[in-house]
């Protein structure tokens, strides 16, 4: 295949990307459950981000470590997250490996140079650790640039009356199309990069031999292992180990609970008996009603001294008033 | 002379066992016709999200049966028992958890094995009917999700419960039905939890079996479509089987799905707003994540007012069902590359951005009020 027959580098660059991605992430996200189920990690709100930079792309690698100075994309915590990343170094590797060779063999005819992934891995890394910081500028400065005009717009005296609903979808589809598009242009300015890695290898690859059934047969018979029963038996056993190690390390109760929504704290209720609680209720009743006695038994006294005080007072007053005025009834207490 | 068939003292006890049930139900046969099924242009990891849906349901139905033995459907023990399950049960969290983020992970898988098959053209003569059931089945997977929505019973069940219900009340003819059927009362309570519960646990479970199992039956009636483009010679030379390779991409898939599932699990584990009450107080009801795109295209002002919220929660979404159920009958172009049908392509796009655009609007809009 010639250099103009070869697909567009973005095609390139898409193909091998898109499938390394999946290649490698099952096995990714198996390592990071195992960190989470042991603690080793704990992720922040972005997960999103967090997805990409750990588990979707080949290519962050390097570029982590220098967003992290530039930028300071805190994802989570935990020592499993530096982890993570090594241990997908050398799972990236394998699938660039299996991705480039089947791409070389089915898209491009051309016979894989050996050590094909480990070359294409190494390059499309320093690629990413070059372009995704510029990238990472470039869109944030078009994200905060949009954000912020689209708030002005709608600061005017003539937009102040649209109502809420309309005013965020407004300004989202404003500065997010924005945002978008510098998002969108600025990954296939990436990808072609990568495309021009994985064309430039092609180049210099030779032709393959055979039809393209032959072809076909040999870029999948190259995916089955070779001693499929040994292969079988090995996975069977890292997944049993795996498992055990995820079940003993899987946490009773919840293992982050928000801040907000704390477990309360829950006294232990006393143990009921039912003959001490009838007894002590008796005494407490016998107790009130002593207390009840008491009361009535002095105020019983005290308005009876008021009587006899008022009944004085009115022996006292009687002499002269009986001349003037009849005698009133004494008022009801 | 006669020669005797090898004796049965030579086969082991499992042998003997595959054998006696071959003979009467023909194993092997079955065997035979589920695994030997050619797969046009090979196996593909496009196809696997039939495969992995069926694997979730599988998965939900266990982790619900699992949360059953501790659950209460009252309305004064739903919130305590779940609550219970959160922080009393052994690994009873992770278990809640991973139901919740199974629901979300069986929306996205039919939102993805809807597109494929909608990218794909799959869905054009002689699959029509499998179009259709899937489209009931999308339904299904929807009901799941409103019904176990309220299952907790805490403010965020109960007022999403509350406004789903009155959306669902502005339906012409059958809505009036339908809201007092499903809420029992003047006010959510325990009728309506009762309802939801035996819905959720019995009614769309049963449904949802039978209708998958018939979308498998017609699927394997009709075929697999294959991919929408490749030249005959290409599409044949890679012709595979169903067994192993599919097979194999299928349980990766599954594999990947129960990872991604757990951990999310672990990222943002299942939390308890207060007790459901009458009183919404401080909290901004909202449905799901899935109907938020809904919820917000009901807050613009043109879908204000009694014509207005039955055109954009009714009438909208009616229409663009039907539209869906249509779509074979419709579109009856043979071509199935999808960068051969721009009106397919740019449809599809538009649908998922403005899906997007509203389920981020009404994010941003709850920020706002709260």
């Amino acid at each position: 295949m010639t250099e103009r027959e070869l697909p567009s580098p973005v095609k390139l660059g898409l193909n091998v990307l898109w499938s390394t991605c999946w290649t490698g992430f099952p096995i990714k996200i198996g390592i990071c459950l195992l960190f989470l189920a042991l603690g080793l990690i704990h992720f922040e709100a972005r997960i999103g981000l967090a997805f990409l930079m750990y588990l979707a792309s080949p290519v962050t690698v390097f570029a982590m470590p220098i967003l992290a100075m530039v930028a300071e994309p805190h994802l989570g915590e935990g020592a499993g997250i530096a982890l993570l990343f090594l241990i997908c170094i050398p799972i990236d590797i394998w699938a660039t490996g299996v991705v480039a060779r089947t791409l070389f063999l089915e898209k491009l005819s051309k016979e894989p140079p050996d050590g094909l992934g480990l070359s294409l891995w190494l390059k499309t890394a320093l690629v990413g650790a070059l372009f995704m910081p510029i990238l990472w500028l470039v869109v944030g400065f078009a994200t905060q640039t949009s954000i912020e005009l689209s708030h002005s717009l709608f600061e005017t005296e003539m937009l102040k009356a649209v109502p809420v609903a309309e005013k965020i979808g407004i300004e989202l589809t404003l500065w997010g199309g924005a945002s978008s598009t510098v998002l969108i242009v600025m990954m296939l300015l990436g990808v072609s990069l990568v495309g021009r890695v994985i064309r430039s290898a092609a180049q210099s690859a030779a032709p393959a031999s055979g039809d393209y059934q032959a072809l076909v047969t040999r870029w999948d018979l190259m995916r089955v292992p070779a001693d499929q029963g040994l292969m079988l038996t090995a996975t069977t056993l890292v997944g049993l180990v795996l498992s055990m190690l995820f079940w003993s390390g899987l946490p009773v109760s919840t293992p982050h609970p928000h801040e907000c929504c704390k477990k309360p704290e829950v006294k232990a209720a006393p143990l009921y008996k039912p003959v001490d609680t009838l007894s002590k209720a008796e005494k407490h009743v016998a107790q009130l009603a002593a207390q009840v006695e008491a009361i009535e038994k002095q105020k019983a006294e005290e308005e009876a001294a008021k009587e006899k005080d008022k009944d004085k007072g009115k022996a006292g007053k009687a002499k002269p008033a009986d001349a003037k005025a009849p005698v009133k009834a004494p008022a009801t207490p | 002379m006669q020669q005797t068939p090898s004796s049965s003292a030579e086969l082991t006890a499992l042998e003997k066992v595959i054998a006696f049930v071959d003979e009467r139900v023909g194993l092997k046969t079955i065997q035979a016709k589920m695994l030997n099924e050619p797969v046009p242009g090979g196996s593909r990891w496009a196809y696997v999200f039939g495969s992995i849906l069926l694997f979730i349901f599988i998965m939900q139905a266990v982790t619900g049966i699992l949360l059953m033995f501790y659950y209460v459907p009252t309305a004064d023990h739903a919130f305590a028992s779940t609550q219970y399950i959160i922080h009393e049960v052994d690994y009873g969290w992770f278990l809640l958890s991973y139901h919740f983020w199974g629901s979300t992970a069986m929306v996205v898988c039919v939102f993805a094995h809807m597109s494929q098959v909608f990218l794909w053209g799959a869905y054009k003569s002689p699959r029509e009917l499998i179009w259709l059931v899937g489209l009931a089945l999308f339904g299904i997977v929807m009901g799941f999700g409103f019904t176990g929505y309220l299952l907790p019973w805490d403010q965020r069940a109960y007022w999403a419960t509350t406004v789903g219900v009155e959306i669902m009340d502005k339906t012409p003819v059958i809505g009036d039905f339908m809201a007092r059927f499903l809420k029992g009362g003047a006010i959510p309570g325990q009728m309506t939890l009762s309802r939801f519960f035996v819905v959720h646990v019995m009614i769309l479970p049963a449904a949802l079996m039978g209708l998958a199992g018939l979308h498998i039956f017609l699927f394997r009636a009709a075929g697999p479509a294959g991919p929408f483009r490749g030249t005959p010679e290409e599409i044949k030379a890679k012709t595979d089987y169903f067994f192993p390779r599919q097979i194999w991409k299928d349980i990766v898939g599954m594999i990947t799905v129960f990872f991604t599932i757990c951990a999310l699990a672990f990222w943002e584990p299942v939390v308890l707003l207060e007790e459901a009450t009458p009183d919404p107080g401080d909290y901004h009801p909202e449905p799901e994540w899935y109907f938020l795109f809904l919820f917000q295209l009901l807050r613009l002002k043109m879908f204000g007012g009694e014509f207005g919220q039955f055109l954009g929660a009714i009438a909208l979404p009616g229409a663009f069902m039907a539209l869906l159920a249509a779509l074979p009958f419709i579109d009856k172009d043979p071509e199935r590359n999808i960068f051969k049908r721009p009106i397919a392509l740019i449809g599809w796009i538009v649908v998922m951005a403005m899906i997007l655009l509203f389920t981020v609007a009404a994010i941003i809009n709850r920020e706002f009020l709260d």
